[in-house]
């Protein structure tokens, strides 16, 4: 009976495996072996060019561009929906009137698709007729005709607003879930103790966030890292690479420019980056589980 | 084979006899299952099921590029042959990356919309389609076909690939009402003349011309019809070979020409926020009197309800050095069909059809605002304004594929991001050139 059981587990898992193996690491390890080659993605006629596309990386200012640009897109969305979502857990976590509502309200935008939430900030940005033109200009009195998506200065940080705007709930979400394992006793006694509610959140509250805190910057590291359809769809990299990422920049390497096997090798790298923070990450959920059993 | 698979798959079951780890004979049973799939796939039954009577399609023919006419002209395939075309559009800007990431994984459709030129000559090169050299005589096509535009647009390493289905003209197209309500009757045909013009219209308070270089393309005709208009269609061809550099005096000087209408003011702001449908609906609306564009335009404003002459007209972009012969710009649309295609014979029946057929061809043109590359096609059945863009085509000394058509598709990315950098910071167009030239030459050295 015991065997039996042990043939069906192992048999049941063969098929997840199987995908992942062809789904998964399949392309990946293809990946790898385009990386040393000059394959344009249709030609028959392709060579091994060794570490040319690697070498051709270090030199190549767009992809320093791109580089720089995939760090203050991490760096931000990690800060700003971290930010707004602790915010807004903190605020909605008290008896506000309507709090359940509002919950519902700030979660939803990460239930949309990311085509869907950049076509939305599309036109709050629209120069001509948008929300946020219209907005200023009812504030201020004077037409600004700005375009948000088109100037180069502005370019990547409006999309990072919006991607800010979709990841909040979620950071929100971890936040409160955080903050219902907090044991009122542990506020009480210091409020007795005659902490302002300021010292409150600081000493006990944030102090025991800890594991959420973990959870949402790590997951919103990944999620940056990898993010690339709505950058896609507001801006495609633009105007003029402005904008680009190095997964928009993989992208229009290889098929903007028929250059599979240099995109591949942006690939490796973008890969090898994501890699080594998901190891800081379970290394960080490794200690935590550590310090709290 | 059958056999011994499921004889593996019953002994890797079986918990009876010798005994075999549980990881293999479990890995046994998914494997034997595996292979049996996978040999149904590729059995005779498999392939007879996919050479069905049907034939897939993708092209980027959207909602407001004729989408809703090219189903009825499928619709009409499919009453006379009995071949149910599947049908799968994807939208223009998504079409250029999408069909050939299909092809780089070998997953392309029976047949697919594509440019004539430099883009198909890339696929071509590639292996990935079929030449149609008998198709092409068994269906008669050099009887319907244009010679002008066969000979130009189908053949590719001395095959034809390529079966036309429209072509486009690219001219200032304007807002009648606009223009009249300017007082102005007459439209230039030197390049003074159109500076009169923008300067007429702008001390008017309205802005002359609009463009929409979001997706980077539309500015090409800019570029295209000065350095045509100074340089001359040879030097042209030789910059987009490869054989001439971006940062001669001949390019220098069209883009000083840009630059001079930029700096005067006759652009409507923010050209990069906008699209092409942006720009064409400022004009529509009076925002702006005109806008230099594809005939295409003509189609997105009919289904709009404007009314050709009436609402909008054209002229052609005006003469600047004497002397220098009359290209004028535009693209040819046709259909490729795949190299792999499991349904060949319906495949060429489609784009045969599809280009032979006359009734199709009027239909497709009067949708879409394209002119017919089949010459059986009644003029009588186009508006004024095409009628009038079919005599300027024929009138001209050269049809010029337009730029991301005429050079290799990887250079003409550094040039298509000139075109939106330039209309952002006009003042640094040396540097631009010097970027595209570097980025140009890079891929024609590797080539």
């Amino acid at each position: 009976m015991k065997q039996k059981e042990r043939f069906w587990r192992i048999a049941l898992l063969f098929l997840p495996l199987a995908v992942f193996g062809v789904f998964v690491v399949w392309p990946l390890l293809d990946t790898f072996y385009y990386s040393f080659t000059n394959w344009n993605g249709f030609s028959r006629d392709y060579r091994f060019v060794g570490l040319d596309n690697f070498a051709g990386v270090v030199t190549d200012r767009l992809f320093t561009n791109a580089t720089v640009n995939t760090l203050i897109w991490t760096a931000l969305a990690i800060v700003l929906p971290t930010a707004g979502g602790l915010t807004l857990a903190l605020m909605l976590d008290t008896q506000v009137p309507g709090a359940k509502a509002f919950k519902s309200v700030f979660y939803l935008p990460i239930c949309l698709a990311a085509v869907v939430v950049g076509q939305i900030w599309i036109w709050i940005y629209q120069p001509d007729w948008g929300l946020l033109n219209a907005a200023i200009t009812a504030v201020t009195g004077s037409p600004p005709a700005f375009a948000w998506l088109a100037e180069p200065e502005s370019a990547l940080y409006s999309v990072i607003v919006a991607w800010s705007w979709q990841q909040m709930g979620l950071a929100m979400v971890i936040f409160l879930a955080g903050l219902t394992s907090i044991p009122t006793y542990l506020l009480e006694a210091a409020e007795i103790e005659g902490a302002s509610r300021g010292q409150r959140i600081r000493h006990v509250v944030l102090a025991l966030l800890r594991p959420a805190t973990v959870v949402a910057v790590a997951l919103s590291v990944i999620n940056s890292l990898k993010a690339f359809d709505i950058l896609f769809i507001m801006t495609g990299g633009g105007p003029f690479h402005s904008s680009d990422t190095l997964a928009m920049y993989m992208y229009s390497e290889s098929f903007k420019k028929y250059r599979i096997g240099y995109g591949s090798s942006i690939s490796v790298i973008l890969f090898l980056m994501t890699l080594s923070v998901i190891t800081v990450y379970f290394r960080q959920l490794k200690k935590l589980d550590e310090l709290y059993d | 084979m059958y056999h011994s698979f499921l004889f593996a798959a019953r002994r890797a079951c079986s918990t009876r006899g010798t005994r075999v780890p549980t990881a293999i004979r479990a890995g046994g049973v998914i494997l034997a299952l595996g292979l049996i799939a996978s040999l149904a796939w590729a059995s005779p039954a498999g392939e007879a099921a996919m050479d069905s009577q049907e034939v897939t399609i993708t092209h980027y023919f959207g909602g407001d590029l004729g989408r809703a006419g090219l189903e009825e002209i499928f619709g009409t395939f499919h009453d006379q042959t009995g071949v149910t075309v599947v049908d799968s559009p994807i939208g223009h800007e998504d079409f250029k990356d999408g069909i050939l990431v299909r092809a780089a994984g070998g997953n392309l459709p029976d047949v697919f919309s594509y440019w004539a030129g430099a883009r198909t000559q890339f696929v071509v090169d590639g292996g990935n389609i079929a030449a149609i050299d008998d198709a092409w005589s068994a269906n008669g096509l050099d009887a319907v076909i244009a010679t002008s535009v066969a000979d130009g647009a189908t053949m590719y390493d001395g095959s034809r690939y390529l079966v036309p289905f429209g072509y486009h003209y690219a001219g200032m197209f304007y807002n009648a009402k606009v223009m009249a309500a300017a007082g102005v009757t007459e439209f230039p045909s030197d390049w003074d003349g159109f500076l009169a013009l923008c300067e007429n219209l702008k001390a008017q308070g309205i802005i002359p011309i609009a463009l929409g270089t979001k997706n980077r393309w539309p500015g090409q005709f800019w570029f295209d019809y000065l350095l045509l208009r100074t340089a001359g269609p040879d030097y042209r061809a030789a910059l987009m070979a490869g054989d001439a550099s971006y940062t001669d005096p001949e390019v220098q000087r069209a883009m000083e020409l840009w630059k001079e209408l930029v700096d005067a003011g006759y652009f409507a702001p923010n050209a990069n926020a906008d699209e092409w449908t942006d720009a064409s609906d400022k004009v529509a609306r009076g925002d702006a009197a005109m806008t230099l564009m594809g005939t295409w335009i003509t189609g997105y404003w009919n289904g709009q309800d404007l009314m050709a002459g009436d609402d909008y007209d054209f002229f052609e972009f005006p003469a600047i050095d004497a002397g220098v012969p009359n290209a004028v710009v535009g693209p040819v649309d046709g259909w490729l069909i795949s190299a792999n295609s499991p349904n060949r014979a319906n495949a060429e029946a489609l784009v045969s059809f599809l280009a032979s057929d006359a009734e199709v061809q009027a239909k497709w043109a009067q949708i879409q605002g394209a002119l017919s590359a089949n010459v059986n096609v009644d003029v009588s059945t186009y508006t004024p304004v095409m009628q009038r863009a079919l005599e300027a085509v024929g009138n001209a000394d050269t049809f010029a594929f337009n730029y991301d058509l005429a050079t290799t598709p990887p250079a003409a990315e550094f040039g298509l991001d000139m075109f939106s950098r330039f209309m952002d910071s006009p003042d640094d167009y040396m540097q631009h050139l010097a970027d595209t030239e570097e980025g140009a030459r890079g891929v024609f050295d590797s080539q």
